[in-house]
C-alpha cells in the first residue's frame, strides 16, 4: 500500500514536472520572458548565462534571476524580504555573486549575496553617505557604486580583499592570494 | 623606554594588523579639482567596473559624456569618437577585456544604444531602426551578448542581441 502510494505520487510528480517543464519552455522563452510584465534594471552575468532584473510578474516588483540558457526563473531564496526594497542588481562572471541595493526603512545599503553558500553580506554597514547603482567586478572582488559622501555624486570602490573566493570560469587557472 | 624608531615600527605593525581585518575596505581613487581624473567637483555617475577599468558618466565638460578610468596608472583613458557634442550619454557598460563600451545616447528626445569599439575607435547605433525608447544596456564579458530594455506595449521589455554581428 505504502509503496503503491509512493509509486503513484512519484508518477504524479513526474507528470507534474513534465507538464510544468513544457509550460515553462513555451511561456518563458525570451520573447515572453516579457509577456505583459514590466522588466527593469537588467544585468547580465559575464558569461551571458544569467540575467538579474526587477520584474513585477508576481504582482509587486521583485528582484529576480533568469537562466537564459534554460529559459526559466530561479529561486533567490529570501532576498525579497518584507519591508525592504531590493533593486539595482548586478552579477559577477558566472553569476555566483549577486550585488544589489537593499533599502530597509528608506536607507539604502549594498548587499552581496553568494549563490553558492546562499548567504547575504551587508557591505556598507556604517558607511557615511547615500549609495546608488552598485556593480560587482566580474571576479567578484570589487564593488563600484555612486556615493554622496562629498555632497555630490562621485564614484567609490569597495575592495572585498584578496582572500575571498573569486568567481572564475570552470577550468581557469587559479593563483593563490598574496601572502 | 621605547625609541622613536621602534615606536614608528610598532605603529606600522598595528596599522597592518587593523588593516588586515578591514575588508571590505574603500579603495582610494584620485580626486582632481579640474576634472582631469575619475572624481572631481562635477557629477560622476553610472560606474561599471572591469578591472583595471571603470567606465562612468560625468558632466564635467558641460555635456553628460562617457569617461574611462584605468586603475593601473590611475588616469583617464582617451575615447576618441565615442562621445557626441549634442547628446546626453548614460548607462555605459564595458566588456571584460575593456574593448567594447555600450551606452545610451539621448538626442532630441530620442534614445539609442551605441556600441563603441576601442580597437577600431568606431561607434555604431545598435537600435537605429527601433521606434521606441531604450535604456540600461548590459554586456557580457566577451561582448557577444547585450541586453537592454525597450519601452513597448506600455512596459519595459528585455531584448537580447549579439552586438558584434
Amino acid at each position: 500500500m505504502k509503496t503503491g502510494f509512493f509509486r503513484w505520487s512519484s508518477r504524479l510528480s513526474l507528470l507534474f514536472l513534465m507538464t510544468s517543464c513544457g509550460f515553462n519552455s513555451s511561456s518563458l522563452a525570451p520573447g515572453s520572458l516579457n509577456g505583459r510584465y514590466n522588466n527593469e534594471q537588467v544585468a547580465l552575468s559575464g558569461n551571458g548565462k544569467w540575467l538579474a532584473l526587477v520584474t513585477d510578474r508576481s504582482g509587486t516588483p521583485q528582484l529576480s534571476l533568469y537562466n537564459l540558457t534554460e529559459q526559466r526563473f530561479v529561486d533567490l531564496g529570501e532576498i525579497n524580504i518584507d519591508g525592504a526594497i531590493a533593486e539595482s542588481p548586478s552579477l559577477s562572471r558566472t553569476g555566483r555573486y549577486l550585488v544589489y541595493i537593499s533599502s530597509l526603512e528608506g536607507r539604502p545599503d549594498i548587499v552581496l549575496y553568494d549563490r553558492i553558500t546562499k548567504r547575504g553580506e551587508l557591505l556598507t554597514q556604517g558607511y557615511k553617505g547615500w549609495i546608488r547603482r552598485p556593480q560587482i567586478s566580474p571576479d567578484g572582488r570589487y564593488v563600484v557604486f555612486e556615493t554622496s559622501r562629498r555632497g555630490q555624486w562621485n564614484i567609490e570602490v569597495l575592495d572585498r580583499g584578496p582572500y575571498i573566493e573569486l568567481d572564475v570560469l570552470d577550468g581557469s587557472p587559479v593563483t593563490p592570494p598574496p601572502q | 623606554m621605547i625609541k622613536r624608531n621602534n615606536l614608528c615600527f610598532y605603529l606600522f605593525l598595528a596599522s597592518l594588523v587593523t588593516g588586515c581585518g578591514g575588508y571590505p575596505s574603500i579603495v582610494s581613487l584620485p580626486y582632481d579639482n579640474r576634472g582631469g581624473n575619475i572624481n572631481g567637483p562635477a557629477t560622476e555617475t553610472f560606474p561599471k567596473i572591469a578591472p583595471p577599468y571603470i567606465v562612468f558618466i560625468s558632466d564635467r565638460n558641460g555635456t553628460q559624456s562617457v569617461y574611462l578610468y584605468n586603475s593601473q596608472n590611475r588616469r583617464l583613458v582617451d575615447l576618441p569618437g565615442l562621445n557626441f557634442l549634442d547628446a546626453i550619454a548614460s548607462s555605459p557598460c564595458i566588456s571584460e577585456d575593456g574593448r567594447y563600451i555600450a551606452f545610451v545616447a539621448n538626442r532630441n528626445g530620442r534614445s539609442s544604444i551605441y556600441l563603441y569599439d576601442r580597437q577600431t575607435q568606431q561607434r555604431r547605433n545598435l537600435t537605429e531602426n527601433l521606434e521606441a525608447e531604450v535604456r540600461n544596456p548590459s554586456i557580457s564579458s566577451d561582448g557577444s551578448k547585450l541586453v537592454y530594455e525597450v519601452a513597448r506595449n506600455g512596459h519595459w521589455e528585455v531584448t537580447i542581441i549579439n552586438p558584434l554581428q
